[in-house]
């Protein structure tokens, strides 16, 4: 077990939290250690031990040698959104917006969606949770649907995931108002936007919340926090986890439930047996959102829930042209591929349907094409000989229909973690 | 029960499960493992559950378990510190593409090799190009790289150590690409049994578009040399025409008696007091009557079906299998009968009742729907009916009818034939080479075939099988196809071939035209009643497979039970002989195989009925040309090395349809599938049956 266990200060949207512990201080696992100035939620150490020094952006805590799954309850709340940010909750799904302001609602008409799609391939501990215990989710669903008063909750999930399915299905008999809604298995499924798309036949702007569809999203981790929150108390320190790639266990995929926030990714990696031989990045997140992390300083947050490595990146170097779209990598992170393949950059563009919004990038139509052709022309134009595209399913399907016919090869920026998976590339739709 | 340490080599694909407890720290051994053959029992009577993710026993082999597990639980990973992935190459026959960036020098291992799953996105996406000159993953393994190349790179011979040296020394007489792609020519003016064999992606340059740009590979070796024409004797050779059949065909309208057997204007007249003369001295056939069918009286009874015959004849003493056979179209002999106490002839399962209730149309061995029947309907001596002299008499009575009208035939003038048909056999040498070998009763009591008639589907000359010793025969397809097979089969109406079947056999026809193998004869080989004669039979069988010197056979039966016992050992001396087998036999559920062998891999059910059973409806479960298709095709996957995936275990109808679907996408070509029992009407019978 790791002894140095990193806080950042910032695991959520909002303004990074302020330390209210100093260095040297003495602290038991579950003991709030930072406050939010300005928009986040509360901060506790998932360790017993002292603090080692605090910085601008995080707190390291030297944990005991000896740690016990106890922790140091949170305080009595009048409120479930109350309780939400006392313990620190956020979107465990990679965002990590403070729940409490979600749930900042109310929509008697409305409907809670637990999102449990886990679109991200590779991915599976919010999938295994339900198969094992419903319970957890399903509660917080309930109170989540009881902080807004919304009379309708809706599971939101793949129809391939037929076992978590099953496992819903028989204990929902126990729960009121609650129905299950199917959704295929093609990326981005799980985005907001196009889970509200599905479920009510609507597409929001970018611009607008769920909340204007009488809706709130939840992720199928955030929920269960809340039950643990309001039925035991427990603030957000322990996080689910998937661990996969090139892992000397040779285990494509690894769950772990209940790993200690402030875990560094180097302790994961070495629990699956270490990395197995040459690897191209540790991938942060899934394979279509996900960062480049490093295994010296990056640690397990609120919103982290995927670690990959990947096999190394394939040698390019020629003219590529980046095609930057909202559902998969932003510009950096193409840049970034395309530097570690060796390959010079003549052309970046965005997808048509990119709007900027706030410094993020957002689809209008998640997971529904508006037509490529005319960008990939620009790219030959320019010069490019390949072009690496961060598209959704049915993007780089209309992609595929245009670039190979003029000549161009195709990279799409998850094929090195999907090839390290054996996993299918995203290419054209089937 | 554990495995031995002795079979631990041949069981390693199969799923890990513990025999007994075993606990956590411990190095799993053959010992901990439980006997995969019981695996089936054990999930049938639910003692065993498999998971999705269980292992399989090389995986787990000196893996240590970090959980304590009872006995039976199927080991899955996250029972285990770490496990096993087979080193061992998968998929050896596809393309080799490299997954990593390699340095000159660098030997190719297994996990270096790009999964195939995603060579046809690859493609699309311009990033790698796989042709000829492209390797196969068994051929690069363990071989060095002598240039540095990048990931994505297919793996070509140019690029690897001692490559060109090895492939020369080297002769396979039938690699396909080398005539298609040839870029090098060889012209040897003179000299005998010069077998010369150049792999011809060794003469071209890498394609600039990809990774490896630049390297150009220099074709020194094979300078030596002159660039010409190809006359080598390992080249691909034109198909060989054997010999031809045609049929032709006169169109019958109307049957009727009359005062003599004739033919006029498309009128069969047959001789009122033909029956008279039929009888006479077979002793057994006490009675023998004639009724003509007509589609209208299609819903009159009938005593059971015991064959079905085309009336052909051959043209000027003409033999079996060759020069013009005559035939009359739209209508067949049907030969019925009972003994004098009313017994079925053949009665293990019979299709008597009302004949549109219990013949399945158009199967290649039934009547087809439209076509008028000549029925006999013959009573031979009490108790004769389960042996052979019994049905033996019958059809030799009937076929004294059908003589007379042979007879006729033949006088007519050549000038009155609509419709010929010609049947061409071919050998095509450098192919695939296949025998068929079609097993037929001949259990002694009533089962037997008469191999080779003077006549088409005749008895006068046939040597019946049972007095041959059911040993193996060797029919070329066309005599086949000519009547040479005349059957007095009784088992199971559904699943039985009937003359007719012989006489249109579509097995026969679709790998006599396939020109993707060369055909090379069809073997008939009986199923004795007697155990050691069995043995002896398929041994015999064995050794002259082997003599043919075949790459692939097919075996086919009919019937279910008894037979599968020959079946499976026909099988096993082929396949024992390192030659590829595949079987057809009606399976479904009733017919389910009772024994197996590890050479019974390659399996087509001829089953058609809806519930999987012999359903008493002659003919519905032969073999039909969507079998053929689905056999052909097994065979060359198999020769090819391709992947055939192992059944499930319960019957399972979708099987069939899915790996005839495949077969439509890649061959672009409809398959039309044959009706079965529920496009006729239901006989009470089978109605009881259900209830």
């Amino acid at each position: 077990m790791a002894s140095l266990y990193k806080f950042p200060l910032k695991m959520h949207i909002g303004a990074p939290c302020k330390a209210i512990v100093k260095e040297g201080e003495a602290l038991e696992r579950g003991q709030c250690i930072a406050e939010p100035e300005g928009l986040g939620v509360k901060i506790h150490t998932s360790v017993s031990g002292t603090v080692d020094k605090i910085t601008s952006s995080e707190i390291i805590i030297k944990a005991h040698e000896v740690q016990s799954k106890d922790y140091i309850r949170i305080k009595k709340c009048n409120t479930i959104k109350e309780t939400c940010c006392e313990a620190g909750i956020v979107g465990a799904g990679g965002a990590g917006f403070p729940t409490y302001i979600k749930l900042d609602a109310s929509i008697p008409d409305g409907y809670v969606i637990a999102n449990c799609v886990e679109c991200e391939p590779i991915l599976g501990h919010n999938i295994a949770m339900i198969e094992q215990n419903p319970e957890v989710m399903l509660k917080g669903l309930q109170y989540a649907m009881e902080a807004v008063n919304a009379k309708n909750g809706i599971i939101a999930i793949k129809s391939k995931n037929k076992k978590s399915i099953n496992s819903l299905t028989n204990s929902l008999s126990k729960y009121k108002n609650i129905i299950i809604k199917e959704l295929d298995d093609i990326y981005p499924m799980g985005e907001e936007r196009a889970i509200i798309n599905q479920i009510f036949d609507k597409w929001l702007e970018p611009t607008q919340l769920p909340l204007e569809a009488s809706s709130v999203v939840l992720n199928c981790e955030t929920l269960c926090n809340i039950t643990r929150a309001v039925e035991e108390g427990k603030p957000v320190i322990d996080k689910d986890v998937t661990v996969g790639g090139k892992l000397c266990n040779k285990k494509d995929v690894n769950i772990f439930f209940d790993v200690p926030i402030g875990t560094p990714v180097s302790e994961m990696i070495d629990r699956c047996g270490g990395i197995d031989g040459e690897y191209g990045e540790i991938l942060l997140g899934g394979p279509y959102t996900g960062k480049a992390g490093s295994l010296d300083s990056d640690v397990v947050t609120k919103s982290l829930g995927g670690i990959v490595v990947t096999i190394p990146f394939p040698k390019y170097e020629g003219n590529v042209g980046l095609l930057v779209c909202a559902c998969g990598a932003n510009e950096d992170r193409l840049r970034y591929i395309a530097s570690k393949m060796g390959a010079k950059v003549v052309e970046v563009l965005p997808c048509k349907n990119v709007e900027n919004i706030r410094g993020v990038n957002k689809c209008k139509t998640p997971g529904k094409c508006p037509g490529q052709a005319a960008v990939i022309l620009k790219f030959k134009k320019a010069g490019a000989n390949r072009l690496i595209i961060s598209n959704c399913s049915d993007c780089s399907n209309t992609v595929m229909n245009s670039a190979p016919q003029l000549g161009l090869g195709v990279y799409h920026h998850t094929d090195h973690v999907f090839r390290t998976v054996n996993h299918q590339l995203t290419r054209r739709l089937k | 029960m554990s495995i031995s340490i002795e079979h631990i080599e041949e069981l390693k694909k199969e799923f890990a499960v513990v025999c007994c407890r075993a606990e956590a720290g411990t190095i799993i051994s053959a010992s901990n493992l439980e006997d995969p053959a019981i695996f089936e029992e054990l999930e049938d009577s639910g003692l065993l559950k498999m998971p999705a993710d269980c292992l399989k026993i090389e995986e787990v082999l000196g893996a240590k378990l970090i959980k304590t597990i009872d006995s039976l639980t199927p080991m899955t990973p996250d029972m285990f510190e770490s496990i096993n992935k087979s080193d061992e190459l998968s998929e050896p026959n596809e393309k080799a593409v490299l997954k990593y960036n390699k340095k000159a020098g660098d030997i190719i291992k297994a996990e270096d090799l790009e999964n195939p799953m995603n060579f046809e996105k690859l493609e699309d996406s311009n990033l790698i190009k796989l042709n000829e000159r492209v390797l196969n993953r068994e051929e690069v393994l363990g071989k060095e790289l002598i240039m540095d190349a990048v990931a994505l790179t297919p793996v070509t011979g140019p690029m690897l150590k001692g490559y060109v040296e090895k492939e020369c020394n080297e002769v396979k007489p039938d690699k396909k690409q080398s005539v298609k792609s040839s870029v090098l020519k060889i012209k040897i003016a003179e000299g005998k049994g010069i077998d010369i064999e150049i792999p011809l992606n060794i003469a071209g340059s890498f394609d600039n578009e990809y990774e490896c740009a630049g390297e150009k590979f220099n074709a020194d070796t094979i300078d030596a040399f002159e660039v010409n024409e190809i006359t080598t004797n390992t080249t691909i050779q034109e198909p060989k025409k054997l010999r031809s059949l045609t049929k032709k065909y006169y169109s019958i309208k109307e049957v009727k008696f009359g005062e003599k057997t004739k033919i006029e204007n498309g009128i069969l007249f047959i001789r009122e007091d033909i029956c008279d003369d039929a009888k006479k001295g077979i002793d057994l056939v006490k009675d023998i009557k004639i009724e003509i069918i007509t589609p209208d009286k299609y819903n009159t009874y009938s005593e059971t079906i015991m064959d079905v015959q085309p009336i052909a004849t051959k043209e000027k003493e003409g033999k079996i299998g060759t020069g013009v056979t005559r035939v009359l179209d739209g209508v067949v002999v049907i030969v019925t009968g009972t003994d004098e106490n009313g017994v079925q002839i053949g009665e293990f399962g019979s299709s008597e009742g009302i004949l549109e209730e219990n013949i399945m149309w158009n199967r290649p061995g039934a009547p087809d729907k439209g076509e008028i029947f000549i029925k006999t309907q013959v009573t031979i001596a009490a108790g004769t009916n389960m042996e052979r002299p019994g049905p033996y008499a019958a059809h030799k009575a009937t076929d004294y009818i059908t003589q007379e009208i042979r007879d006729v035939l033949k006088d007519i003038d050549d000038s009155s034939f609509e419709k010929t048909e010609e049947f061409v056999q071919y050998r095509r040498r450098g192919k695939k080479k296949i025998v068929i070998v079609k097993e037929i009763m001949g259990q002694g009591a009533m089962h037997d075939n008469l191999i080779l008639p003077v006549e088409p589907v005749g008895v006068l000359g046939g040597k019946p099988n049972v007095d041959l010793g059911n040993v193996p025969v060797m029919l070329s397809p066309l005599e086949v196809l000519d009547g040479g097979i005349h059957a007095l089969t009784c088992i199971g109406p559904a699943s039985k071939e009937c003359s007719r079947h012989y006489w249109r056999e579509p097995l026969v026809i679709e790998a006599m035209n396939d020109e993707d193998v060369d055909l090379c004869g069809v073997l008939f080989v009986g199923s004795p009643q007697i155990n050691s004669e069995k043995t002896y039979v398929s041994e015999r069988l064995g050794m002259t497979v082997e003599a043919l010197d075949v790459d692939g056979a097919i075996v086919t039966t009919e019937g279910f039970g008894n037979n599968h016992i020959d079946f499976a050992s026909h099988i096993e001396q082929i396949g024992m002989r390192g030659i590829e087998v595949v079987g057809m036999s009606f399976c479904g559920v009733q017919g389910a195989l009772v024994v197996g062998n590890k050479y019974m891999k390659h399996m087509v059910d001829n089953n058609k009925s809806e519930e999987g059973i012999e359903n008493e409806v002659l003919s519905c479960n032969t073999l039909c040309k969507e079998d053929a298709i689905r056999a052909l095709t097994m065979i060359k996957s198999a020769l090819n090395n391709d992947e055939i995936k192992v059944p499930e275990k319960k019957w399972n109808p979708s099987i069939k349809e899915s790996n005839l679907n495949i077969i439509e996408k890649d061959s672009g070509k409809i398959i039309d599938r044959v009706l079965n029992e529920t496009s006729i009407p239901l006989s009470d019978k089978r109605k009881n049956k259900k209830k």
